[in-house]
């Protein structure tokens, strides 16, 4: 009797389950249709054949997620999204896991040619257009958090959009800068750089201070610096930049900033 | 060998019709141009079966979607020091850069309540109402720890990501910025590849002199997030 009940009961846990989960899932599904409208059915997954004695299939998107699966020499798998380092696939018995992107050396496609995919290890970063930044810093006493967006229209030569927003014990500051950034030998691994930049600083003394007055002031930026090649597309920036803050005052203002972070080319 | 194969049995059957067709027509005159049109026909198919109309396409990483980006949204409860405990929600967007690295940007407004000492000492008020408005936003870089599945049933296997953060950014209140350095860990629950759960924590670190001399406070939050990637 007992077992009876606990197993209808066990039935009717997994329905629900079941139907919470499609409910759920087709929520998630519609909201992000709606979101995005990128989702597209139309074309049609590109396929490739195994040409390799096997090919390991994890059921993650990382090395640590174990291989559940092995497609075999002349298998046809379809290639459906990637992620960082892992390409999803779909086997021809619809079993879909996780391929290293470097496996995909391994397979050809309808041309008979492996498919021209980057290696990882050695990304050919210079040809990415766009370079995101964040960094930390100490401007003249006070942190200072900058966020760099860049675009390279040679290897040598990026035009730089900069937001940094300093925060100090007697004044807080804002700043919004453009500037060109050469760097003579983009292809080291530790790549220097210069650039030079303008851009307006905006001052809000702590209230507690008696000359409590907001300030807006153009801003002249020369920086010296390098870039040093962490992995794939991502960078570690050193710097040091002088700002030359142009006040209405008698005297201009100079600061000196030493920042530290991270940069991604996509 | 599959070509030859091809050769011996496309390339003759339609060529041995032809002849046959072609020897009838010999011996009997009348059939002869129908003969001719059929092959003539026959030919047309065998070049369609010969050279399908298929686009010899070289595969490359562009065809497929990448799926790099992630956004998300999280409701959660952050301690404030003397501020008291309160609901935050903020929004965040990551990118991964690599299956073990991501950075990520976030946004969250919460509300203060009176300290201890406005409470006690009656009239007294610190801040004023606007400056109970608590907004933080950050950057900040994680690391993949540990993959792993939770298996909730026979079958149901789902995979997870406990990850460690840290970064930086400013939490205003009180009508000034405060610097903050931000650590904390999370368990990421992917319910598809797409979508992912998040529970995680954060300590936001800042100093303050509200009270008159500079203090240092860890603020701590505990929150539910759920992402979507694209």
């Amino acid at each position: 009797m007992i077992n009876a009940v606990s197993h209808s009961l066990g039935d009717f846990c997994s329905a629900l389950r079941r139907r919470c989960c499609t409910g759920i899932g087709g929520l998630l599904f519609l909201c992000a249709g709606l979101c995005l409208g990128q989702v597209t059915w139309a074309d049609e997954d590109p396929q490739v054949t195994v040409n390799d004695a096997y090919i390991n299939v994890h059921n993650g998107p990382g090395r640590g997620y174990p291989v559940f699966h092995v497609v075999e020499r002349g298998e046809v798998i379809t290639l459906l999204k990637s992620r960082t380092d892992w390409i999803k696939i779909k086997t021809y018995r619809g079993k879909t896991g996780w391929v290293r992107r470097s496996d995909m050396q391994h397979t050809l496609g309808p041309d008979g040619q492996p498919p021209v995919f980057a290696d990882p290890a050695r990304e050919d970063y210079l040809t990415d257009r766009f370079e995101l930044g964040v960094a930390l810093g100490d401007f003249q006493g006070a942190d200072s958090l900058t966020g760099t967006l860049g675009y390279r229209f040679t290897e040598h030569l990026t035009a730089e959009l900069r937001v940094a927003q300093n925060t100090g014990q007697f004044s807080d500051s804002q700043i919004l800068a453009v500037a060109l950034l050469h760097q003579p030998f983009p292809e080291w691994r530790v790549s220097p750089f210069f650039s030079l930049g303008t851009g307006e600083i905006k001052t809000q003394p702590s209230a507690t201070l008696v000359e409590s007055e907001d300030r807006k002031d153009t801003l002249i930026q020369a920086s010296l610096g390098s870039y040093i090649h962490l992995t794939g597309r991502f960078f570690m920036r050193v710097e040091y930049t002088n700002h030359m803050i142009l006040t209405s005052r008698n005297n201009n203002e100079e600061v000196n900033e030493w920042k530290v972070g991270f940069n991604i080319f996509f | 060998m599959e070509s030859w194969f091809q050769h011996l049995f496309l390339m003759r059957k339609p060529l041995m019709k032809a002849l046959c067709a072609a020897g009838l027509g010999g011996l009997l005159m009348a059939g002869a141009p129908v003969a001719l049109a059929q092959y003539a026909d026959d030919e047309d198919e065998l070049g369609q079966i010969i050279s399908p109309d298929i686009e010899r396409r070289t595969i490359k990483e562009e065809m497929i979607d990448s799926e790099n980006f992630e956004f998300g949204a999280f409701y959660g409860l952050l301690g404030i020091e003397d501020f008291g405990t309160n609901e935050v929600v903020g929004v965040t967007m990551a990118y991964h850069i690599t299956e073990d690295l991501f950075a990520e940007a976030s946004y969250a407004a919460s509300r203060l309540q009176k300290t201890s000492y406005e409470l006690l000492s009656g009239g007294v008020q610190l801040l004023t109402d606007d400056e109970r408005d608590l907004t933080y936003y950050n950057l900040s870089l994680g690391y993949n720890l540990f993959p792993g599945r939770i298996h909730i049933s026979d079958k149901w296997a789902f995979n997870t990501r406990i990850y460690v953060i840290a970064g930086a950014g400013n939490t205003q209140f009180a009508s000034k910025d405060y610097f903050t350095y931000n650590f904390g860990a999370g368990l990421r629950f992917f319910a598809t590849d797409w979508v992912s759960f998040d529970l995680s924590m954060r300590d936001h670190v800042f100093t303050h002199e509200l009270f008159g001399e500079s203090k240092q406070t860890h603020n701590l939050e505990g929150r539910l997030g759920l992402s979507l990637f694209f």
